[in-house]
């Protein structure tokens, strides 16, 4: 990869458990979007990683908000740069996936719908990791949390936010994961750009915590959810054109075993997974014009 | 120069000529056609403000919210359930400091679905740290909301301009809407406390622990505290400019009243009239307007009620298991007197519910007559009839 | 129109105004990462230790002199090496199991010709002169490594050849085809340029060695196997020597050879006897008595000579040379070779089949020419030194004996293998163990170069004995599973097309084509560069914490900051870190 130019917009000292992903999924959008940025974070653990106060782990500005109000914060942000003439600076909403998916979803929907001039960012945790890792529409088929316990785990599938925001027709919408920086930083680039409207960005970003792996696991975790199509990596242009990343060819037992929040999973079960994930993934094909397995 | 035109349109003439930069508002009856008026002004080009369609009221709050830590003046209008469901977000903006302005037009809370006035929903966020202005007519409103911005900005409060659903939203009268140079005399871009800038970049409302958080709430009561001073003295500036007056209370012929019925709102109108007529059938009676409810005038109180024998507070709200809300807190106000008149407390018009003269007479004479209060408000008007069929 | 007499109570919202750097969050830590370089498999497979996945990154980033600086490091010879040398580097490499390994050898070569052709001379921290004089008998590439090394520790070095000039089998036994002259003395001059004399057509007498017992402080035996093997058959005094023939096998006068050759062998010598023979007109064919697989010869070499043409057949052995009398008026010899058939037995010898003869049957052929190339040994005044003495040190590639001065026997004397490089490897070994007798005596040298092994060894790295950065490398040798792959993709090994079969037997000149600049750069970016760290950065752009340091270009962690997760560690592509569990 070629030498980056270091523009760390980031504080060390912030209050992120060691390895998590929110973290560097920030480090990442903040070496993208660069510094006439503003960030919007409503409740979730950025709200906490980003310091008490006084401190602040950023170097641009941050508007913390409450939960459900992302993408009308970020609407109102916005307005009120253009009104004082600035259409330079960014306005990034970062969201956990309870404030995109649940709780925010309505915010957010109303924001795309109005093709708000903002940058929505959803780094998924996968589950309400601030509040102790319960499950949110975003937790994955399988998954044992705090709310859906081993006994009765989430029966229900992921939202798939970035399909319900392509019926916005939102003009960019993209997933990325830590684990391909070079994929996320290139996208980040690329909504940097496309400015006027709403750009969308799902981010992948592994709780060593929550997902009861190794802290040293983080990375390797979010490339492994890429390279068995648990999360592909994928564009969409005014919700109707689609371009597929990465193409896995590994099998998600790999992706799942690693991890301690799915080590109820029996065989048959990791099998329907399978089933699922590969549902999933031939739709995408044919969406991306290609040919299904 | 004076035009004929409904209390909602004073709002929203007030918030145009105030140069407001960002609304967002969401519909609810009966604020409509203040965001309707608005969203015209903007899209015609008389306002030059960003004007958010938001899909809900929280969103509504969250937006100005937004906006207004951006350093932008930032408008919004809701009503009853809008309001409610603006709750928590309402604690957010008085918290975050923020001189947010929004126009509140009293309405029932459901259900049943009930369109029409009730100060309920207002006086429900009584605790939300927003200060609190009640409009008695349509020229009123217009005034008050140019100074609410002025009052908001001075203070870093949010301000909650109140008038009465249909009564005076939905009311015609001639009103005096002033000159855009008169008005920007008055009322000066802003130049705002709190604006988030690259150029200086930190962090806005994040996390406090119990070490600081209690000197922060403090510092927002004595901002509070502040804001009656800081109301007359704009209000004096605004007589200089456009020679009126409404002050944060009206006492009518208090002085060496025996009992004072103390009115809010578009009753307050009707009150005039009564006191009136009760004046020239020799009744020593006074009327209180109470216009500032937060911060509470607790000294205006005392000083022009603490004499009377008896005060008969009407309240077109209640607090379930409670009564009366302006009842409750004049009580307190007044309670360290030595000689406390007795508070005489009346709950009537809720949903919409006419208060006619006869009403008010009504609730003269039962405060004239009876010696003591009761403890809990008494209702007046009510539909025996339909209360007999499941009472009894 | 603001009264300012008001008093505005200030703000006192939750507004930042420092920044999370005060929480010094290395206090959370359980684990501390570090930089810690490992040992690439290729550089402990090479017999001298060379630092190649170093290498292959500087080679990649365009500093060539620099990589040929590493080479020089441990090797002086990369020119004739990344030509002869039999490539175990390549057999270790990583890479392989991805796809397929760099061209460790064909770079190595590619550097030590830019070299050449730009004069680029080393820089070289040469210790300062200890006043100790060391003779060295033979130039062959042992005793010129031996002097290199020795040089650079501060010795003073003169060798004795027997022949007219200096090389060894690197001259008088490896064709120009393999290796071209000019390209070797290039290399050779290299030494010369140290300050080492090379005494020519100067063999080590018994008198000249009781003058180098008096006169010098250590001498070094690098005489190689002169003494060719002979065949010991009816007639078979009428076979030349296949190394005599190495010696010159391209005169000026160029007289002809007849049309037929055979070649008793299987090594590296009789390969080489053939291939020269090839472009000298005739048609060959090798007579080996094991089997094709059991030939000792280097495969690649084995492989080149039959795609010349030449012809070998294996489970035969010669019993009888005859002249041929015939009417033929022709000056040219002619004989005739009977070949016994063998056959493999029940036994094996160090995994090579056991031959017996098959019943009676022979074969006989006629041929022009019959070469012997069946081994050597050394000459007689060498074998007496290698008798057991009891003050000696057996070394993996020499063995040192502590007489009236130390000598080290190396070379082909006493290396395992018998190659170039193995040679080399015997004269560095034999400079360190000398060194370190004379610092500290004989007891030292074998714990003290063990402590310059690379990896488990038997290859010694120079560089650590002279303290530099190489002594910092961890030992442990990183296998394929500690890469993490998915940094890597795919793509195919390019070396450089070398000439056609056909086209290059008609003369000596260097086969095999090197690289140009662009394709040697982009062949040694596939490298995974092992264990070392190549700059890529990644732990700085994953660390959370921002906790990792590039100060010019060494990394360091921030250890108020980080917090142990292990991620740097994790995704190191080439395991050039470690976790250490936090002492509290």
């Amino acid at each position: 990869m070629a030498q980056l130019k270091y523009n760390d917009l980031m504080n060390p000292g912030h209050l992120g458990c060691p390895g998590c992903g929110a973290t560097i999924a920030m480090k990442f959008a903040l070496q993208a979007l660069g510094e006439k940025t503003m960030v919007v974070i409503p409740a979730c653990c950025w709200g906490v990683i980003a310091g008490p106060y006084p401190q602040s782990a950023l170097k641009v500005p941050i508007l913390h908000t409450a939960f459900a109000t992302a993408g009308a914060a970020a609407s109102g942000l916005r307005a009120a740069l253009d009104m004082r003439g600035d259409t330079e600076t960014t306005v990034l909403s970062w969201a956990g996936d309870g404030g995109t998916f649940d709780i925010g979803f309505q915010s957010l929907s109303g924001a795309v719908e109005r093709n708000e001039d903002c940058i929505f960012v959803c780094y998924d945790n996968e589950a309400y990791m601030n509040t102790g890792v319960q499950r949110s529409s975003a937790t994955p088929y399988g998954t044992r949390t705090t709310t859906t316990p081993a006994e009765k785990w989430k029966k229900t599938g992921k939202k798939n936010i970035v399909e319900a925001l392509a019926a916005h027709r939102i003009p960019y919408a993209a997933t990325a994961s830590i684990g391909y920086p070079e994929d996320m930083l290139r996208k980040f680039g690329k909504a940097r750009k496309l400015k006027g409207g709403s750009r969308f960005i799902h981010v992948l970003a592994t709780c060593p915590t929550g997902w009861r792996i190794g802290s040293e696991m983080s990375v390797k975790i979010a490339r492994l959810a890429v390279q068995t199509n648990a999360f592909p990596l994928y564009e969409v242009e005014d919700g109707i054109n689609y371009a597929l990343n990465f193409k896995g060819d590994r099998k998600v037992k790999e992706y799942l075993t690693l991890q301690g929040r799915f080590h109820h999973l029996t065989d048959p079960d990791i099998d329907q997974i399978q089933k699922m994930v590969d549902r999933e993934w031939n739709l995408l094909l044919r969406k991306a014009g290609m040919q299904s397995l | 120069m004076k035009k004929v035109i409904e209390g909602s349109q004073a709002v929203s003439e007030a918030a145009r000529l105030a140069r407001v930069q960002v609304i967002a508002a969401y519909p609810i009856t009966p604020q409509t056609h203040i965001v309707e008026a608005l969203s015209g002004y903007c899209s015609n080009g008389t306002l030059d403000a960003r004007f958010i369609n938001v899909e809900s009221e929280h969103s509504a709050m969250a937006a100005v919210i937004g906006a207004a830590s951006g350093g932008a003046r930032a408008f919004t209008a809701s009503s009853s359930h809008g309001l409610a469901y603006m709750h928590e977000l309402l604690h957010w903006a008085s918290a975050a400091r923020l001189p947010i302005v929004m126009a509140e037009v009293n309405r029932a809370l459901g259900p049943g679905w009930n369109i029409w006035t009730d100060q309920t929903d207002s006086l429900a966020q009584r605790d939300t740290g927003w200060i609190q202005l009640y409009c008695e007519d349509g020229q009123e409103v217009l005034d008050t909301t140019l100074q609410a911005f002025r009052l908001a900005e001075e203070l870093n409060l949010p301000v909650m301009v109140i008038l009465d659903a249909f009564y005076l939203s939905h009311t015609f009268e001639p009103i005096d809407i002033p000159d855009q140079q008169l008005v920007d005399r008055f009322l000066p871009r802003l130049s705002p406390r709190i604006k988030m800038d690259t150029a200086n970049p930190g962090a806005l409302n994040q996390l406090v622990t119990p070490a600081a958080y209690m000197e922060m709430r403090y510092n927002t009561q004595l901002a509070m505290q502040s804001a009656q001073d800081c109301l007359e003295k704009i209000e004096k500036e605004f007589a200089a400019v456009f020679n009126r007056t409404h002050g944060p209370v009206e006492a009518i012929r208090c002085r060496d009243a025996d009992i004072i019925m103390v009115t809010t709102g578009t009753v307050t109108g009707t009150c005039r009239q009564v006191l009136a007529d009760l004046r020239s059938r020799g009744e020593k009676v006074g009327l209180f307007k109470l216009k500032l409810f937060r911060p509470f005038p607790s000294n205006l109180i005392c000083r022009h009620l603490g004499a009377a024998k008896k005060i008969a507070v009407i309240d077109r709200n209640i607090s379930f298991g409670a009564g009366g809300i302006f009842a409750q807190e004049i009580r307190a106000a007044l309670c360290n007197l030595d000689r406390p008149p007795r508070i005489f407390s009346y709950v009537a018009g809720l949903g919409g519910r006419d208060i006619t003269p006869n009403t008010l007479v009504e609730i003269y004479n039962e405060t004239k007559t009876k010696p003591t209060p009761k403890q809990e408000s008494v209702w007046i008007g009510l539909n025996q009839e339909i209360v007999g069929t499941w009472r009894n | 129109m603001n009264d300012s007499s008001i008093n505005q109570i200030p703000l006192f919202i939750p507004h930042s105004s420092t920044s999370t750097m005060v929480n010094k969050t290395g206090s959370w830590r359980f684990f501390h990462p570090k930089f810690v370089e490992k040992t690439a498999p290729c550089s402990a497979a090479c017999p001298l230790g060379q630092d190649i996945a170093r290498i292959e990154m500087l080679t990649s980033w365009g500093l060539l002199k620099d990589a040929w600086q590493t080479i020089l490091k441990e090797n002086p010879f990369p020119a004739i090496c990344g030509r002869v040398c039999f490539h175990p580097c390549e057999n270790a490499c990583n890479r392989a199991d991805m796809d397929e390994p760099i061209a460790i050898h064909r770079l190595e070569r590619f550097l030590g010709d830019t070299a050449v052709s730009d004069g680029s001379k080393a820089d070289f921290n040469i210790k300062p002169a200890k006043g100790k004089k060391v003779a060295i008998a033979g130039a062959g590439p042992a005793g010129l490594a031996a002097a290199y090394f020795l040089t650079r520790l501060g010795y003073g070095c003169e060798v004795f050849e027997a022949r007219s000039e200096p090389g060894g089998l690197l001259r008088w036994g490896i064709p120009a085809y393999r290796l071209p002259r000019d390209i070797l003395d290039k290399e050779i001059s290299r030494i010369k340029d140290l300050g080492v004399t090379i005494h020519c057509e100067t063999p080590v007498t018994e008198n000249l060695l009781e003058k180098i017992r008096s006169e010098y402080k250590a001498l070094f035996v690098a005489c190689g196997y002169e003494r060719s093997i002979t065949l010991k058959i009816q007639g078979g005094d009428l076979a030349r020597d296949g190394l005599e023939f190495l010696r010159n096998p391209h005169p000026a006068e160029n007289p002809s050879l007849g049309r037929t050759a055979a070649i008793v062998g299987g090594g590296n010598t009789a390969i080489d006897v053939a291939r020269s023979l090839v472009r000298r007109g005739v048609s060959v064919l090798i007579v080996y008595r094991r089997r094709l697989e059991d030939m000792p010869a280097f495969e690649p070499e084995a492989a080149m000579a039959v795609k010349e043409g030449v012809k070998i057949m294996e489970l035969v052995t010669p019993i009888r040379i005859q002249k041929n009398s015939s009417n033929r008026s022709s000056s040219l010899p002619d004989f005739r070779l009977t070949l016994q058939q063998m056959k493999v037995g029940k036994k094996k010898i160090a995994g090579r089949a056991c031959v017996v003869p098959d019943g009676e049957k022979t074969e006989t052929i006629d041929v022009q020419n019959i070469f012997v190339a069946i081994g050597a040994k050394a000459e007689p005044i060498w074998q007496s030194l290698n008798a057991n003495e009891p003050n000696s040190l057996d070394l993996r590639h020499c063995r040192l004996i502590e007489q009236k001065i130390p000598v080290v026997l190396g070379g082909d004397l006493t290396t395992p293998d018998k190659s170039v490089t193995d040679a080399v490897a015997s004269g560095k070994q034999a400079a360190m163990a000398l060194d370190t007798y004379f610092e500290k005596g004989l007891d030292a040298v074998e714990k003290r170069l063990a402590a310059c092994r690379v990896g488990a060894g038997p290859a010694l790295s120079v560089d650590t004995y002279l303290d530099q950065d190489r002594k910092y490398r961890n030992a442990h040798i990183v296998g394929y599973d500690e890469i993490v792959s998915d940094y890597f993709q795919s793509a195919p090994r390019v070396i450089p097309a070398d000439l056609n079969a056909h086209l290059s037997i008609r003369s000596f000149e260097e086969i095999s084509a090197t690289y140009a600049s662009d394709a040697a750069k982009k062949e040694a970016a596939r490298c995974f560069n092992c264990g070392i760290c190549n700059a890529c950065d990644f732990c700085r752009l994953y660390c959370p914490e921002m906790a990792v340091i590039v100060d010019k270009t060494k990394r360091r962690i921030n250890m108020d900051y980080c917090k142990g997760c292990g991620v740097c560690a994790t995704e190191c592509p080439r395991n050039a870190m470690a976790l250490e569990e936090e002492i509290k």
